[in-house]
């Protein structure tokens, strides 16, 4: 019985988030706020993609920062050669900038070989080819990692130190290919992305209404999947993976798919927020954005996907709102790091499952008030 | 009688201690055969080497004459083994009901589980096994909240559901009250004839009760097998039990 009012209660949850996400821009008229909200949307994405992993499957994921920062440097270099400056070096085809202060003197100003392996970014002057790679690319790598460390089964805390240490070694290495990353600078001064003719400009309504728009299709798209039969038997290998392997499931295969899947919504994820940020930086292989993952995550509820997507939004929200007093911006890091630690203690299932608790009090307020009166009516019979 | 489960010279070598040393059993379909022994004697390793948990280092195990030996846990299981754990091994954060559902699909494919629902014929041997096993009441309940009791009966009744020809039970009747060891009985009892069990268990009034043939385990030979009359009056068991209080 009481699974029907949660089931009610979720789906009034996820639709009042779709409404007011796609509703937002009928009531901030500030462009400016609009394509700080389309930002965060896209860390709610990333909230989700969280949940996914670490509260469905079990996969603490430190190193999410790796596929969003793939993803988002993938379509950066696409939209970098669309850049105006990139037409301004001098040739006939687009050349970044950054390559000619990097270059040899006399090396010849083309992709081809201007800078040691320059060459890699030849394909990305077809636009299509920089959207496609920043979500196939962390689909590929999560398809190696995943592999590698689930058939060996490794698990828990292990998990967490992997994945760590991965995201730090793709910072090095982006970091220090500088000639074609432009190392710790990143790639910014990008151009707009361009379809069918439109360029979406970062400040435009129709930008954010691709970020919103793609938000909540992944959400609905996740939700989907963990309602699946697959999803189910993800959460079981998540409680006991001995259990799963028993009744005749590969328990890898699962793992190995789920975080998979996660990896492609941070890629996308990274893809939309070069869009709307116009700029790509080694910052997204930084631990503490791997981590701010899972903070927000853990406060929104880990195991429900929208609650992490909520918890994601409204963290940066109130950043956003309180980093703006000078006093709390010194503060702010300590009060996230109180409320996570006091969270993972006393809240497990963060704000998903404080609302839960609201709505069964209220369903059994509603059922005792029920008996009151089903009791009141039949006492004056006796 | 055709034979579900042959093992054969079965062997396993932790850095030269064997504890299991060319144990060798043929089980029978339909049979409902109890393993004994002292402890230490390699029951639980048995077992282990059966289900694929732990690879062994010689002899065959055969599943209705397939050669499963040094399978990967899950294809034994898909062969047609279950088992059951000392400690009861469910899924405590999903309810009742779900665990049932995980256990009750016979396709082990993600993509081709990627679908909602449940299909009627699996619907209907999940509603058996609840019959069976009198888990009505908790079906919503997260199987963490289970007592002792319910969590035992309902990883044999998840076994059930996933349809294993051959069930392995490891101590099922651990930590728990007279009253739900009788009741643990009558359900192995009426999965006498459709499945093939072996039991390990210490429990000398409930193998009485439940055991046809009894196979004896000792150093991880095999020491005797027969009616448990038999068994019962052997004097190598007696040896064997001697210093552990015998059996009792």
């Amino acid at each position: 019985m009481s699974n029907k009012a949660f089931l009610l209660g979720d789906r009034a949850v996820y639709i009042a988030f779709i409404v007011i996400v796609l509703g937002l821009p009928l009531l901030i008229d500030d462009v400016f706020w609009l394509n700080r909200v389309a930002r965060y949307l896209v860390f709610g994405m990333l909230g989700i993609a969280m949940a996914l992993s670490w509260g469905y499957a079990g996969i603490l994921n430190l190193g999410q920062g790796l596929f969003f920062g793939v993803g988002a440097y993938m379509v950066a270099m696409s939209l970098k050669l669309q850049s105006w400056t990139s037409m301004q070096q001098g040739s006939d085809t687009p050349v970044p900038d950054f390559m000619l202060w990097n270059a040899q003197p006399g090396a010849p100003t083309d992709l081809c070989c201007i800078v040691p392996g320059s060459w890699l970014w030849i394909p990305f002057q077809a636009q299509w080819f920089g959207i496609s790679m920043a979500v196939a690319l962390p689909v590929v790598l999560a398809l190696i990692i995943g592999a590698t460390i689930f058939r060996l089964r490794v698990s828990g805390v292990y998990v967490a130190i992997i994945t760590l240490a991965l995201v730090l070694l793709t910072r090095l290495i982006f970091i220090d290919a500088q000639p074609i990353t432009n190392g710790f600078n990143g790639l910014t001064d990008l151009g707009w992305l361009t379809v069918g003719g439109i360029e979406f400009d970062p400040l435009m309504v129709e930008t954010y209404y691709i970020v919103a728009v793609s938000v909540c299709i992944v959400l609905l798209l996740t939700r989907w999947l963990v309602s699946t039969r697959a999803g189910l038997i993800l959460q079981s290998t998540r409680d006991d993976a001995n259990r799963a392997r028993y009744l005749g499931y590969d328990v890898a295969s699962y793992q190995i798919f789920f975080f998979t899947v996660s990896a492609a919504i941070a890629g996308f994820a990274g893809l939309l927020f070069v869009i709307v940020s116009e700029f790509a930086t080694p910052t997204y292989f930084d631990i503490a954005f791997s981590i701010s993952m899972v903070v927000w995550a853990a406060v929104g509820g880990r195991s429900s996907l929208i609650g992490a997507a909520i918890g994601a939004i409204l963290i940066n929200t109130i950043e956003a709102t309180v980093s703006e007093s000078e006093m709390f911006q010194q503060a702010w890091r300590l009060i996230i790091g109180v409320l996570f630690v006091l969270i993972v203690l006393y809240m497990p299932r963060g704000l998903a499952g404080l609302a839960r608790d609201l709505l069964a009090r209220l369903v059994a307020l509603g059922r005792g008030k029920e008996a009151d009166s089903a009791k009141a009516s039949r006492n004056p019979a006796e | 009688m055709k034979a579900a489960l042959t093992i054969d010279a079965l062997e396993v070598n932790f850095g030269g201690f064997k504890a299991v040393d060319g144990m060798t059993s043929v089980i029978d379909d339909g049979e409902l055969r109890v393993i004994l022994g002292p402890n230490g004697a390699g029951k639980t390793t048995l077992m282990d080497l059966v289900s694929g948990k732990t690879a062994s280092t010689g002899g065959k195990v055969h599943l209705f004459g397939r050669d499963i030996t040094n399978w990967p846990e899950h294809e034994i299981a898909r062969a047609g083994i279950g088992r059951k754990f000392q400690i009861p091994s469910i899924f405590r954060e999903l309810s009742v009901l779900q665990n049932l559902e995980v256990a009750v699909s016979q396709e082990p494919r993600v993509f081709r589980n990627l679908r909602l629902g449940i299909p009627a014929a699996d619907r209907k041997r999940i509603d058996e096994v609840i019959d069976l096993t009198g888990l009505e009441p908790v079906l919503e309940t997260l199987a963490g909240d289970l007592s002792h009791g319910q969590m035992q009966w309902l990883e044999l009744g998840m076994l059930i559901t996933q349809q294993s020809r051959v069930i392995l039970l490891d101590e099922p009747t651990a930590g728990m009250t007279q009253g739900e060891t009788s009741k643990t009985a009558d359900i192995i009892m009426r999965l006498k004839g459709s499945h093939t069990i072996i039991v390990v268990e210490h429990d000398m009034a409930f193998v009485r009760k439940i055991a046809e043939k009894v196979t004896v385990m000792h150093m991880g030979k095999l020491l005797a097998e027969g009616p448990i009359r038999s068994i019962e009056a052997d004097p190598a068991v007696r040896e064997a039990y001697l210093g552990t209080g015998g059996l009792h």
